[in-house]
C-alpha cells in the first residue's frame, strides 16, 4: 500500500545559512538583503512546497557558560532579522506558496500582531500564516523590558487569551462592509465596523481593527506544543503542528493524540496538519550520500562538536566540554535547566557515547540517508507509517546547492509518485493546505 | 538667479489606505487599494525623479471624533482602512535602488527593542536606505487599542519619545561595525567581545540588550519627524534628519520656522545642515496655467459640497469635534488639545468655512500652474526660504497625479538646475546630507 498525498514545508529562519560550507558562496554577507531566501522560496514553489515557516527568537544567548561567545561564533540564536518585512517580498516574486512568520504573544501587543499580520494577508493575496510563540527565554523578555516570563502553563493563558482578541480583531470588519458605492459616496459601512471592547487578564483592546481582514480572514495558526499543555492549544487552533520526533512510533502517537485532542475541541481533525521534521542528507549515489553524512554528523570536526555542545549547552545548562567523547554518556548529571530534557537526554543515551549522542541530537528528525530516489522511497515509507501529513524540511547543510537537492531531486519524485502536489487547486493558503 | 540646489520628498498622507476612489482618474485605486502595485509604481516614478525618500504615513485606530461616530470617517474612507507600513516598505525598496522608504512607527505603541529590530531589518534589506518617521500617538482611540485609556499628556509624550530614542540608538549600535568577522578558519561568524548589552534602565522603558543582529549599512535609520509645536521642535532639533513642515503663511514664516530649527539643533551641537526642513506642498498642475486654475476652482467647489470631509482629518488631529459648530461660527479662543497642537492653533479665531477654502492639509501656500510656472514658483519660495526643500503630499494619490510630478514638474526644476539629476551616493542620508 502506498502512503496517501502529504505536505512539504520548510523550516527556516531570516539569518545566515551555512556560510562555512563549501556551497555557502557569499550567503555569509549577503544573507541580510533576503535574496538568499528569495532563491530559496521560487524553487519551493516549482517543487510544490506548502509553505515556508520562518522560525524566530529575539535575543543573543549567553546560556552557554554565561557569555555570547558561542552563541555568535557560531551564529546559533543570533543574528536573526525580523521576518515579517522579508514576507511580502518573497511573496512578491512568487504566486501560490503559504508563508508563515513567527509571531511572540509575550512580546507584541495584540493589535499590532493582528494588524501586520492582516496587512501580510492584503500583500501576499491570502498566503500568510501565523507560527504563535509564547517565547521561553528571559534574556530575551529583558529586552523588552520584562524581568522574566510568566510560568510556563500561565504563558499559555496569556497566548490564549491573545489569540482569542486577534481572531475577533480581524472579524471586527463584517465580511460586506466595504460597499464602494459610487452614487452615495460610501466607501465602508460604519454599522458593520464594531469596536471588539475586550478587557481580560491579560489585555485590553477597544478596536475595531483599522481595516478589514485579508482575502483569509482569520489566518491559519501553526504552532509547536510539546507539553499537554501546548498540545492542547496546537489542537484547539493550530492548522499546521510543528514536530522534532526522531521515533517512528512516537511520530504515529503524538499524532494520533492530537488528532484526538482536536476532535474533543470540537474539530475536523483533518484541518490539523502534523508537520515533521526532517533532514534528509542527500548524495548522487548512496555511498556519497552517506560519507556527507558522516562529514556533517560524525562529530569529527571540533568545530561541529563545540557547536552541538553549545546548543545542548543551551537547554541543559551542563557544559558538556568536560567529558570525554568516546565515554559512555555521563548519566549522574543535574540541572536546574530543562530538567526533562536532560533526563531524557540520559535516558536516551544510555547505550551510547558522548559523541553518538550528539550526533543522533544534531539531527533533527528521523535519519533519511540517500539518493533522491531512496530518499523518497523512506519518506514514503514513513508517512506510510505514521499516517500523515507530512515533513518540515530542515537544510542540511542551509545552502543553495541543497535546496536544489531536495526541490529538484527529492521534491519530482515525491510528484512522480503523486505524493506531493504538483499544482495549488485554490487560491489561498489555507485552502491549499487543508486541500488533502 | 536660482536657489541653491533643494531636496524633493513625497508624504504619503493617510498611509497604506484607499489613495483614491470614485474620481474620474482613480482607476481601480477603490477595488484594489490593498494590493501594493500604486505604492511600487510611486516609488520607481520617484526615484526616476530622483526624489530624497517617500514617507508612508500611519495611524492604528477608527477615528469618531468628528460627530462622535466613524460613519463619515468609512463612509468617505478618510484615515481608515489603514495597513501597517512596516511591511510595505520592503516591497517599495526591493523595487528600487536609491530612494529613501520612511515608515511611521509610533513611539507610543511600539516596545523600543521591537522597532529597533524592525526597522534594522528594513535597512539591512533595503541596503541602507531605510527611514523612521517617528510619531507619539495623539488620538485616545489608539490608545484604547493598546491597553490605555488615554496617551500621556502632550510634551510629556516628547519625553518619552526622548526616551525611545535613547534607547533604540544604543541598540542600534550595540554591534560594533567589525562585529561580523566571518573567519573561516577559526569557525568565528561572530566576535562577541564586539556585541554589547545595553543594560538600560529608564523612566518608560527598559531594555537589556544587545540586539539580535548586526549593525544595519546606515547604522542609525534616518530620522524624520514632524514637530510643529514648541515641544516637538526641540526634539527635531536633537532627533531628526529631515523635517516635516506644516506651517502655514507662506515662505516668511517658513523661513522664520527653518531658523529657529537651525537655531536649537546648534544649541544641541549638531550642525544645522544634518537637519533638512521640508515643507508641505500640493501643486496643482495641468498644461497650461488656466487650466491648472479651472482644476483648482473645481477642487474648490468640490471641497465647499463636501465640507465635512475637509474637517474630518482635522477633528481626528486635533481631536476637538469639528460638527458641533456652524460652518461660519468662530473657533473659539481658548479651545484646547492633547492631541496636535500646532494644527488646532492655526484654526483658531477662523470658521470652519473659512479653514477649508484655504485649503487646509493643502500645505504650506498654493502652487498652482504648469509645469515651468511651478517650477518657478518653488524655486523662488526656496531662495527666500534659504532651504531645504519640499514633500509633496496629495490625499487623492493617483496615477496621473504622480506623473504630473514625477514626468512634469521635476524634469522643469531639474532644467532650472535646483534639484538632483543623479544620485551621488548608496545610502538615504548620505544622498540627503550631500547638499
Amino acid at each position: 500500500m502506498a502512503a496517501k498525498p502529504f505536505h512539504l514545508a520548510w523550516f527556516t529562519s531570516f539569518n545566515p545559512p551555512s556560510w562555512r560550507s563549501p556551497w555557502g558562496g557569499v550567503s555569509g554577507e549577503e544573507w541580510m538583503t533576503g535574496e538568499y531566501h528569495l532563491s530559496m522560496i521560487k524553487q519551493m514553489e516549482r517543487a510544490g512546497f506548502d509553505f515556508i515557516m520562518f522560525e524566530d527568537s529575539t535575543m543573543v544567548s549567553d546560556a552557554m557558560g554565561g557569555t555570547q561567545e558561542l552563541d555568535l561564533k557560531h551564529a546559533l540564536h543570533s543574528p536573526k532579522l525580523d521576518p515579517f518585512p522579508l514576507l511580502p517580498m518573497l511573496a512578491r516574486e512568487t504566486e501560490k506558496i503559504g508563508l508563515i512568520a513567527t509571531g511572540s504573544t509575550s512580546f507584541y501587543p495584540p493589535f499590532i500582531l493582528a494588524r501586520v499580520m492582516a496587512t501580510m494577508d492584503h500583500l501576499t493575496g491570502g498566503r500568510v500564516g501565523w507560527n504563535v510563540v509564547t517565547s521561553s527565554e528571559d534574556v530575551a523578555a529583558q529586552n523588552y523590558g520584562i524581568d522574566k516570563l510568566l510560568p510556563h502553563d500561565e504563558r499559555y493563558d496569556m497566548a490564549e487569551e491573545h489569540v482569542g482578541i486577534v481572531k475577533k480583531l480581524w472579524e471586527s470588519w463584517e465580511p460586506d462592509a466595504v460597499v464602494m458605492d459610487r452614487e452615495t459616496g460610501h466607501y465602508a459601512d460604519h454599522t458593520k465596523v464594531s469596536p471588539i471592547h475586550h478587557e481580560g487578564t491579560y489585555f485590553k483592546v477597544r478596536g475595531p481593527l483599522n481595516m478589514p481582514a485579508g482575502p483569509q480572514g482569520v489566518l491559519p495558526i501553526c504552532q509547536a506544543g510539546g507539553s499537554p499543555r501546548g498540545r492542547d492549544f496546537a489542537a484547539k487552533h493550530a492548522n499546521a503542528i510543528v514536530v522534532t520526533q526522531p521515533i517512528v512510533s512516537k511520530m504515529k502517537e503524538y499524532r494520533e493524540d492530537i488528532r484526538a485532542r482536536a476532535e474533543k475541541f470540537g474539530r475536523d481533525p483533518d484541518d490539523v496538519k502534523v508537520l515533521f521534521h526532517l533532514s534528509p542528507v542527500i548524495g548522487e549515489t548512496e555511498d556519497e550520500a552517506w560519507e556527507q553524512h558522516h562529514r556533517l554528523f560524525g562529530m569529527e570536526d571540533p568545530l561541529a562538536i563545540e557547536k552541538v555542545l553549545a546548543m545542548t549547552a543551551a537547554v541543559t545548562e551542563i557544559d558538556f566540554g568536560k567529558y570525554d567523547l568516546d565515554a559512555p554518556f555521563p548519566q549522574d548529571l543535574t540541572t536546574n535547566g530543562h530538567q526533562s530534557v536532560l533526563a531524557d537526554l540520559m535516558e536516551r543515551n544510555k547505550d551510547k557515547t558522548l559523541r553518538e549522542s550528539l550526533s543522533e541530537r544534531a539531527q533533527l528528525g528521523p535519519q533519511v540517508v540517500g539518493t533522491p530516489t531512496s530518499v523518497a522511497d523512506q519518506m514514503e515509507a514513513l508517512m506510510e507509517e505514521v499516517g500523515g501529513d507530512g515533513f518540515l524540511i530542515l537544510a542540511a547543510p542551509h545552502t543553495r546547492r541543497y535546496i536544489d537537492a531536495i526541490c529538484s531531486g527529492v521534491a519530482p519524485e515525491l510528484q512522480r509518485r503523486g505524493l506531493v502536489r504538483t499544482e495549488y487547486p485554490h487560491a489561498t493558503f489555507k485552502e491549499n493546505l487543508l486541500a488533502f | 538667479m536660482s536657489a541653491d540646489p533643494f531636496h524633493l520628498a513625497w508624504f504619503a498622507a493617510d498611509g497604506f489606505g484607499v489613495k483614491s476612489w470614485g474620481k474620474t482618474f482613480s482607476g481601480r485605486g477603490g477595488q484594489d487599494w490593498a494590493d501594493p502595485a500604486l505604492w511600487i509604481d510611486l516609488a520607481q516614478a520617484l526615484e526616476r525623479a530622483r526624489f530624497d525618500f517617500i514617507i508612508i504615513e500611519d495611524s492604528s485606530y477608527m477615528p469618531d471624533t468628528y460627530g462622535g461616530t466613524s460613519e463619515a470617517y468609512l463612509k468617505t474612507a478618510t484615515a481608515t482602512p489603514k495597513m501597517d507600513p512596516s511591511v510595505l516598505a520592503p516591497l517599495m525598496s526591493h523595487a528600487t535602488k536609491k530612494i529613501g522608504i520612511v515608515p511611521t512607527m509610533s513611539v507610543s505603541e511600539h516596545h523600543p527593542y521591537g522597532l529597533a529590530r524592525t526597522i534594522n531589518t528594513l535597512d539591512h534589506m533595503s541596503q541602507g536606505r531605510t527611514g523612521w518617521n517617528i510619531v507619539t500617538g495623539s488620538n485616545d482611540n489608539a490608545a484604547k487599542n493598546y491597553g490605555l485609556d488615554d496617551w500621556l499628556e502632550h510634551d510629556e509624550r516628547y519625553d518619552m519619545a526622548d526616551e525611545f530614542f535613547d534607547l533604540a540608538c544604543r541598540l542600534w549600535t550595540s554591534w560594533e561595525e567589525d562585529a561580523v568577522v566571518l573567519d573561516e578558519a577559526t569557525g568565528t561568524w561572530g566576535d562577541f567581545t564586539k556585541v554589547h548589552t545595553v543594560d538600560f534602565q529608564g523612566t518608560y522603558f527598559s531594555s537589556r540588550g544587545p540586539l539580535n543582529a548586526p549593525q544595519s549599512p546606515q547604522g542609525l535609520p534616518t530620522f524624520v519627524q514632524a514637530g510643529g509645536s514648541p515641544r516637538g521642535k526641540k526634539f527635531d532639533a536633537r532627533a531628526a534628519n529631515a523635517i516635516i513642515s506644516g506651517v502655514e503663511g507662506g515662505p516668511a514664516k517658513m523661513k522664520a520656522f527653518r531658523d529657529d530649527i537651525r537655531a536649537q539643533a546648534a544649541l544641541a551641537g549638531r550642525s544645522p545642515d544634518d537637519v533638512k526642513v521640508l515643507y508641505l506642498i500640493s501643486p496643482i498642475i495641468a498644461e497650461t496655467d488656466e487650466e491648472a486654475w479651472a482644476k483648482r476652482r473645481r477642487q474648490t467647489e468640490f471641497a465647499e459640497a463636501h465640507p465635512e470631509i475637509g474637517l474630518l482629518h482635522l477633528s481626528r488631529h486635533s481631536r476637538i469635534d469639528f460638527s458641533q459648530w456652524d460652518l461660519d461660527e468662530v473657533i473659539p479662543e481658548g479651545t484646547t488639545t492633547n492631541g496636535h497642537r500646532q494644527q488646532l492653533e492655526q484654526c483658531i479665531g477662523k470658521t470652519p468655512r473659512q479653514i477649508l477654502r484655504e485649503g487646509f492639509g493643502q500645505g504650506n501656500f498654493e502652487i498652482v500652474g504648469s509645469p515651468d510656472t511651478v517650477a518657478a514658483q518653488l524655486d523662488e519660495a526656496m531662495e527666500e526660504v534659504g532651504g531645504d526643500g519640499f514633500l509633496i503630499a496629495s490625499r487623492d494619490l493617483n496615477r496621473r497625479y504622480i506623473s504630473e510630478i514625477a514626468d512634469g514638474l521635476v524634469p522643469a526644476l531639474q532644467r532650472r538646475g535646483v534639484v538632483r539629476e543623479e544620485y551621488s551616493h548608496d545610502t538615504f542620508r548620505d544622498n540627503l546630507l550631500a547638499f
